[in-house]
């Protein structure tokens, strides 16, 4: 049974959903949308806007347009104007612009049938939702390179000449584009990149003096007065700032050391729990970045992770991963995806430095390619997989 | 139509039922949930729809029926339904 005895006075402050009211260090960002999007306020259907969001992970963009959306639509409210906000993550819906707009439609029309039908279609239906509510939307498309990746250019050019096609009739829906990096728009062609280029908000990563801000703001909001001491902050920023100064890794890492402390029924959270935390958090890949993944990837990366678990080797050969991959596939109901499919997850995967791919030269054989897993222990990968997996069979 | 007329029906019942609990729904999702085919559903839904219980909205090729916004008579109906399955 749980102890009583906790260093947390509300540790739902450093769930990874949480917004706080205020964003440190992102304030002039937070200023420039207001600015960008002020319209709404006053002329509401006059205009739309996109703006295009870009940070690395753990700069702060998602929290940002949540908070300027929820700010943006208590002022709305405040002044009688119809607006909504709404925040869609694109890799959710495997980057497929239809289930994408379909969360929108559904803020209005709850049970609007999911399927069958296509992204112009459930486009279309979303401007007349609006037109019937009289309202505005702001549909912030968070994740958006895997939108990209997925529909291509065709997607952006539909979602971004919207109101061409609508001349004379109010502008209801703007957007928020947030993208990790901004080569993905290089992959589009002229007339879709040009029509995206037009704001572009760029997040820097944080310095450790930031970190440090941030990490004191969700202290204060979510420990007991005195449970965690300057210097845990400092070593919690110091290590955030060495993962490319993601702010979302050293909240988490606040979070675990208090559930460490919590076990040893300490006053407060010392050292020797913030590095207990990081040894316990999957390196490269976090509880949010796996519920951010693909049914498949997640399948995939479970037979690669049970592999190593069971084998005592450094390296399995791509083919022999995708005969594991089937079993799991089998075990979870569903069909297995091709081989290009599972070449693309392999080169995501190695992307995010989760596994390492290289090609190797049989003497007999021809060339295959084998992967490791450098840096994750495959227990606490296949852990974490499963729990992810059996929380999505049972929603 | 007269009110013994309307309600002797157990499917526009269940529809009412339904749409009580559910908000709004399309004409497919409402027969699959009752039970019955497509066609007899929407000449049901069409019925209610005539009598001021219920209000259609068209997106495209799509349906959605629910219990009519300022409809004194959807709002007995509702009133009804609450009484009844909230004993």
């Amino acid at each position: 049974m749980a102890s009583t005895h906790t260093v947390f006075k509300d540790e739902s402050k450093l769930d990874i959903n949480y917004i706080p009211q205020k964003l440190p260090h992102r304030e002039t960002e937070q200023r420039l949308l207001l600015e960008f999007f002020s319209f709404i306020l006053r002329c509401p259907d006059r205009m739309a806007q996109r703006v295009i969001l870009a940070g690395d992970v753990g700069t702060g963009k998602t929290a940002l347009a949540q908070r300027f959306g929820a700010t943006l639509a208590s002022e709305a409210n405040k002044r009688g104007i119809k607006f909504r906000y709404v925040h869609v993550n694109c890799r959710e819906f495997r980057g497929n612009l239809s289930s994408t707009l379909h969360r929108a439609v559904t803020v209005f029309e709850p049970n609007y049938p999911s399927r069958g039908y296509g992204a112009e279609e459930t486009l279309s239906t979303l401007l007349q939702v609006l037109d019937r509510e009289g309202a505005t939307m702001i549909l912030t498309l968070d994740e958006f390179d895997s939108l990209i990746e997925k529909e291509g250019s065709d997607a952006v050019y539909k979602l971004t000449r919207l109101q061409e096609t609508r001349q004379g009739q109010p502008q209801r829906l703007s957007f928020i584009f947030i993208m990790r990096d901004l080569q993905a728009i290089e992959k589009l062609d002229e007339s879709a990149k040009s029509t995206l280029q037009r704001s572009i908000i760029r997040l820097q990563r944080y310095g450790k003096a930031q970190l440090v801000d941030i990490l004191n703001d969700r202290v204060k909001m979510a420990f007991e007065l005195g449970a965690v001491a300057e210097d845990v902050v400092d070593l919690i920023a110091e290590l955030a700032h060495a993962q490319t100064g993601n702010a979302r890794f050293g909240i988490e890492v606040l979070w675990r050391a208090g559930k460490y402390a919590d076990v040893q029924e300490a006053n407060c959270v010392l050292p020797e729990c913030v590095r207990m935390a990081v040894a316990n958090i999957v390196p490269g890949l976090r509880r949010s970045e796996l519920a951010g993944l693909g049914l498949h990837q997640k399948l995939f990366l479970l037979a690669v992770a049970r592999y190593f678990k069971e084998n005592e080797e450094a390296y399995v050969s791509l083919s022999e991963a995708e005969l594991d991959y089937a079993v799991v596939c089998e075990e979870f109901d569903e069909k297995p995806h091709g081989h290009t499919q599972v070449w693309n997850y392999v080169q995501y995967f190695t992307s995010l430095g989760i596994l390492r791919s290289e090609v190797a030269t049989a003497e007999t054989r021809g060339r295959s390619t084998r992967l490791s897993l450098p840096t994750i222990p495959a227990v606490e990968l296949e852990r974490e997989l499963t729990a992810s997996l059996q929380l999505a069979r049972r929603a | 139509m007269e009110l013994e007329e309307v309600f002797s029906s157990k499917p526009r019942i269940k529809i009412l039922k339904i749409l009580y609990t559910l908000s709004s729904l399309n004409v497919s999702d409402i027969a699959k949930r009752i039970k019955m085919n497509y066609a007899s559903t929407a000449e049901h839904l069409e019925l209610l729809e005539a009598e001021g219980i219920l209000e259609e909205r068209k997106y495209g090729r799509i349906r959605m029926y629910r219990f009519k916004e300022g409809s004194e008579r959807a709002q007995a109906v509702a009133g009804l339904i609450q009484a009844w399955e909230e004993k």
